[in-house]
Parts: structure tokens; sequence; C-alpha cells
């Protein structure tokens, strides 16, 4: 059996303002887990709270079943959403002392710090200022410095923002790879797509409090049927809305996404569309994660 | 004496001022720099064996603490710093020997109408109070003499030993004769006039002369402190002054840097509050303290080759007090920062934060500065050598003074080490509450509310 993070009916207020309203939520080890919710919704409050930097009203955070504490803390692995840096100090040293307070020795953590650097494809910059390099590269060394110590879980907040498609891929490369090598990995990221890609489960929290979780795969197959419509010189949708039992879940690209329930017709859907103008395409498809996420959230 | 106090203070300042522009240059660059720049061309090596061996033994901390040392040390604003700082000290030492050990002035003097004996002997005492040579030279009358001195052949005349007659008046900075030689031999001659006209016999003239000063006492034991140990006593505190406001200062904007960068995060997942400060503290400390150290043996390795009479008597011991006061200061003062530093996290509001701080070192540093110049400690000033905030500068003061028993000096040390404790679990608190608030800064109230309660 693999390692398992649990968060056991968190709950966190700050004054009126309520953060973590009896939240509750598994990582389980060997997959990517995306943490999803609005801003403000408590994703940042959550991770602080796996380690310990925030205090909590109540719950429990365990790991494989037992509280967690400091020694358990140093087989973790943290990124916070701006940059946990120093801007003054040399890439190479500062992954180096952070794999050391992670319980590495010397030697250990200077040979990994290297490895990890040329992983991530910031080998050459390791006698540069951390403040000198780009946002992109900036990410990568705090990424390095957060999987030094070869963490048995990964806690990420927004490691995908700002990035560009190469940072994204070889960022994301290396976290699949972490997970499917026995990490737990707990990712938050507002973009979607990205995480639908990357992720194996996901959970969507909003005001503090669980709203959907699963696997990629079961979110996205659960909840109304999708029908993508394309039509010629159509891209309104207008003529959709009509349709009972259908609602527009989106208008992308010159398509219309629509969410059909239980009592709609998709042969009455057919006709209103054809009524509109010439089908090019009418094709049933799965949920998208941007669809579970907003709808969740309704 | 007052002019290598301003000198060192100057020096330190331009430092300070440098310190400042860099700063802002290197903030400007920082937010102006778009572009990734080339990586460096010089490697700065692997951290030195030793320091992983202090680290090592202290774990966390040590860790933490061999990370601020590194750091530290590698800046440019401590090396450029510390160079300048012994280079003040050193001309402090230094300028004072080469002034009194310039030689002897040579002075010629034309005498009128001879000099008696006595006369001989004022002029020859009266040139070794002063450091002079003198060579007498007979002159044949006056107008050869006023002659002799227009021409610089002379430097002075004595005229009948009743008059003394010099080419540009005695203070005047063109006069070639030495103003202290010819006030005195113009006083003692003086004396010889009044002798001669009171009618005093040989023998009650050599009586007169032999005298011996009365017996000076007071009702308190008496001061051993010097001019010289005062002149020490002041550049310590100067020294003193400038490296406890600027360490202090590192560790508030050290604390502040890692709260606004989000690596306090990074860090204090892993290690406790108290680890992550405590090692701060430690590792700015004992750059502090081996600045400081090298400063005071550099002082005194210059003093003992050039012979100073900076460092003669109690100024090594005023010294080596007020380095002990350096880590006494510092170890009162850095927990109060700390906590200071945990509630900002933008320069702006580090400024705001670090006056009222500075406030009770700068008042110990002035009063102590004027006791010392004035010589007398009143009971006030005593008392405020064992309160800790002020205990730095003032129990300093009273040790260049020799104003203080050894019983005093330890109990004030005392008091401050334990007034330190309470401070720093105070401190200790205020920065695991604030340091992780982010925002607004966080106000003092709010961070003394009971647990829970925000």
């Amino acid at each position: 059996m693999g390692a398992l993070l649990q968060l056991e009916g968190l709950r966190r207020s700050y004054g009126p303002v309520v953060a973590l309203d009896d939240l509750s939520f598994e990582v389980p080890s060997g997959q990517v887990v995306g943490f999803l919710g609005p801003n403000g919704a408590g994703k940042t409050t959550t991770m602080r709270a796996i380690f310990g930097l925030t205090d909590l009203d109540a719950g429990e955070v365990t790991w494989n079943s037992a509280p967690v504490g400091q020694a358990e803390r140093r087989r973790f692995g943290y990124m916070p959403e701006e940059r946990g840096l120093y801007p003054g100090m040399l890439v190479g040293e500062q992954v180096e002392y952070l794999g050391r307070l992670h319980g590495l020795s010397a030697t250990t953590a200077a040979d990994a710090a290297a490895v990890w650097m040329e992983r991530l494809e910031i080998g050459q910059r390791r006698d540069a200022k951390v403040e000198q390099l780009s946002h992109g590269n900036q990410q990568r060394v705090q990424l390095a410095a957060a999987l030094v110590h070869e963490p048995e879980l990964l806690v990420l907040d927004e490691p995908l923002s700002g990035l560009d498609p190469t940072g994204i891929e070889a960022i994301g490369r290396v976290l699949v790879d972490r997970a499917r090598a026995g990490c737990c990995v707990l990712i938050s990221s507002h973009q979607l797509d990205l995480v639908e890609e990357l992720c194996d489960r996901v959970t969507i929290i909003d005001h503090g409090r669980l709203v959907a979780s699963g696997t990629v795969d079961e979110l996205a197959t659960s909840g109304p049927r999708r029908l993508e419509v394309r039509i010629e010189g159509e891209r309104s949708a207008d003529w959709a809305r009509g349709v009972p039992g259908v609602t527009v879940s989106e208008v992308a690209g010159g398509a219309a996404r629509l969410a059909l329930d239980e009592s709609a017709d998709s042969d009455a859907v057919l006709r209103a569309a054809m009524a509109a103008g010439r089908v090019t395409e009418f094709s049933f498809g799965r949920r998208r994660l941007s669809e579970v996420f907003r709808e969740s959230l309704q | 004496m007052k002019v290598l106090i301003t000198v060192l203070v100057a020096v330190l300042l331009v430092a300070r001022i440098a310190f400042y522009i860099r700063r802002r240059r290197q903030g400007a660059e920082r937010k102006a720099a778009a572009v990734e720049p080339p990586v460096p061309a010089v490697r700065t090596g692997r951290p030195h064996p030793q320091l992983h061996r202090i680290e090592h033994a202290f774990g966390d901390v040590g860790l933490v603490a061999g990370r601020e040392i590194r750091e530290r040390v590698r800046g440019r604003i401590f090396r450029v710093g510390t160079i300048i700082m012994l280079v003040g000290v050193g001309a402090a030492v230094v300028i004072p020997t080469i002034h009194s050990g310039s030689g002897p002035t040579p002075q010629r003097v034309g005498v009128v109408g001879g000099l008696s004996s006595d006369g001989r002997q004022v002029v020859a005492a009266s040139a070794k109070a002063n450091d002079d040579t003198v060579t007498l030279v007979n002159e044949s009358s006056t107008s050869h003499a006023k002659a002799d001195l227009r021409a610089g052949r002379v430097d002075a005349v004595i005229v009948d030993s009743d008059e003394i007659l010099l080419d540009q008046p005695v203070n005047a900075s063109t006069s070639s004769a030495d103003s202290g030689l010819v006030n005195q031999v113009a006083q003692y001659l003086g004396v010889l006039r009044a002798y001669r006209e009171a009618g005093l016999s040989a023998s009650q003239v050599e009586r007169i002369n032999k005298y011996q000063p009365v017996a000076v006492s007071s009702l308190v034991s008496g001061s051993k402190g010097t001019n010289l140990s005062k002149g020490t006593s002041v550049i310590g505190m100067v020294l003193l002054f400038f490296m406890l406001t600027q360490y202090c200062t590192w560790i508030l904007i050290g604390v502040m840097q890692e709260k606004s960068s989000r690596v306090v995060e990074v860090l204090l997942a892993v290690v406790r509050p108290i680890q992550l400060l405590g090692g701060k503290v430690l590792g700015i400390g004992a750059v502090a303290l081996g600045q400081a150290a090298l400063i005071v043996a550099f002082a005194l390795a210059v003093g003992a080759a050039v012979g100073s009479n900076l460092l003669h008597g109690a100024a090594p011991l005023a010294l080596l007090s007020e380095l002990l006061w350096l880590v006494l200061g510092y170890g009162f003062y850095c927990w109060v920062y700390a906590a200071a530093g945990s509630t900002a996290e933008r320069q702006d509001q580090v400024q705001t934060l670090a006056l009222p701080l500075s406030l009770p070192i700068l008042f110990g540093y002035i009063y102590s500065i004027s006791v010392v110049s004035s010589g007398n400690a009143n009971a006030f000033f005593k008392v405020l050598a064992f309160l800790p905030p002020t205990a730095p500068f003032c129990m300093s003061a009273l040790v260049g003074l020799g104003q203080v028993t050894w019983w005093q000096f330890v109990l004030s040390a005392l008091i401050s080490v334990g007034a330190t404790a309470g401070v720093a679990l105070f401190a200790a608190r205020i920065y695991r509450r604030a340091v992780l608030r982010t925002g607004s800064r966080v106000r003092l109230r709010e961070l003394l509310r009971p647990a829970g309660s925000s």
C-alpha cells in the first residue's frame, strides 16, 4: 500500500472570514492531484496547513494515518505560490542549502542539487543569483529546491503560472515522473486545460468547502452529456437556447458546447441546428475540466 | 582627539551612505532588469569546511547561521566596510603618534643685554617642556636683533631679561616662534623679575623653585580614568554605535526580506520559528563579533607597534569592555529588531520601524559621549548603566572613566543577560505570529491578542 496524505475536517477562520470549512480530502501516492478553486477559495490556506504554517481551529492533517510533525515535513517538498527563494543567493547554493535543511548531508545535497538542476535545465545558471534569472528559470529553481531531497509528498502552489510552453512541459514531465515513482503530488492551478492533461485526480473547493473530487475520468464522464455542434457562419449558439433540456456550456472557436440533461432529445437539437444553417460538426464528448469546475461552483 | 573622532565618524558615515546608495541602486536595477544577464565569470567557491562542521554541530540552527555568515561575509559592503573601519581605527591610533613623534622643533633665540643663569635655566626648562631645541644667539644691540628677526635668522629675542621680541604676533600662523615656548619663557622671566623686585635671597628663590603641589582628595573614591583611556573609550563607543545599529538593521532587513520573498514559508515548513530566528541572530552575531574582534585586535596590534598612547593604561580594558557590551547589546536589541522585521514586508515599513527602535541606542550613545567628554557621571547616568537598552554605552563610558567597580559591571551584565532572555521569548512569540501574515503591516495589538482570537 502506498503513502497517503489525509486532510480531515479542516477549519480555519480569520475573524468573520471562513477560510476552511470542514474540508476533507486525500492525496494518494502515485498520482498527480489537481487542487482547484476560485481565488480566495482556501487553496493556499490548505497547503499551508499541511506544513503547519497555519494554525487550524479544528481538523487534522495525517500522513499514513499519523499526525504530521517536523520529522514528516522534512520528507515533504513545498513550493509556495510566490517565489520562496532568497533573491540574492546563488542558485546552486540555495538548492543545496534547502536540501540540507531537509536532512541531506553536505555532499549528498550538492550532488542532488546538481542532478536536479541539470534535469530542470538550469545547470548553467548554478552560479547566478536567483534575482538575475527570468521568471521561468526562478520557477525551475524553486521546483529543484522542492525536489532536491526526493520528497515523499510534493505540494506545489501554482507551479505552472507564468511559464512558457517549454517550461510547462519540462515541469509537467517531472511532476508526472515523480508521481509514477510513488510520490504524492498535489498542485494548485488556474490553468484548467493543463491540469486536465497533467493530473490523475482533481479536488475542487469553494469558500473552504469541498465541492467536487474524483479522477479526471470520473468527473469528465459524470453529469449531463456534452454535445459539440458547429454550424457554418453561426457563432452565437442562440439557436440552441430554446431547445428543451439543453443549456449552452460555452461557445469557443465557432463551436457550441451544449449540456444535455435527461429530458433532452438529441434529434431535436440536430433539427434546431439544421434550421440555423449548414451543420459541419455534431458530436458527443466528455465534460471538460473547465466545465466541471464551472458547474461545481454554481 | 576631537579631530580624530570627527574623522572616524565621517569615515563611518561615508561607509553608511555608500551602503544606502548601493542598496537603492540595486533595487532600481532589479526593477529595471527584464533580461537575464550572463552567468558571472567568478565562482565564489564551496563553503568553508570549518563552517560545515559548525553547521553540523548546531543542527538546523547551525545551518541557518552558516548561511547568514556566508552571505554576509561574502557581501561587498561587509568587506569594504571592514576595510574602511580598519583604516579609520588605524588612522586614529597612528596619526597622534606621528604628530608627537615628529621630533623637537629648533628655535634660535637672540639675547640682548645678557641672560642670568636663572634665565638660561628658565629657557632650557621651557624648551624641554615644549619639545624644542633652543640655541641662544648673543645680539650686540636691539636694532641688530630686530634686523635678525626680520631676516629670519632668529625666531625670538630676549631683551635685557625683561622683554621678548617677535617678528609676528605670537599666535600668528606665519610666526616661526613656538608660541608655547614664548609664553612659558615670558611667564617665568616675569616670575624672576618679581623675585628680584621682592629682594629675595638666592636660597629663598631656590626654596620657592622646589615647591611641591598640595595633595588633592575627594570625598568619593577617585577616578582612575585618564584622558587617554577616555579617548579610546570614545572611539570604541563610536564603533559600538555604528556596529550595533548596522547589525541590528541587518536583522531587521533580513527578516523582512525573508517574509517578503516568501522564502520564510519554505523554511518554516522544515524548521521551527525559534530555530530560524536563532540561527539568523547567531549567524549575524558571529559576523558582528568577528568584525569587532578583528578591529580591536588590529587597534591593539597597531598601537603596540607604533607605541601609541591611546592604548596605554586602562584603554585596552575599555576596548575589551566595549567588545563585551557589543555582544550584550546585540543580544538584547537583535530580538527586538527581528520581531519588528517580522511585522513588515516592504522597505518603507522597515524605515518606519527602524527609527523608533534606534532612539534608545542613540540616546545612550550621545549621552555617554557627553559624559565621557565632561569626565563626570551623575547618578542618573549610573542608573542608565544598569538598564539593558542603555547599558552598552553607559557602562562602557563608566569603564572608560574608571568610575565603576567590577561587581557593578558584572551585575549590569547579568541584568542585561536576564532581560535578553525575556525579550527573546517575547520576540519569538511576535515573530511566529507575524512572519507568515502578509498584506498590510501587522499591528502589535493584533499580535498580542490571545491565540485563536484573530
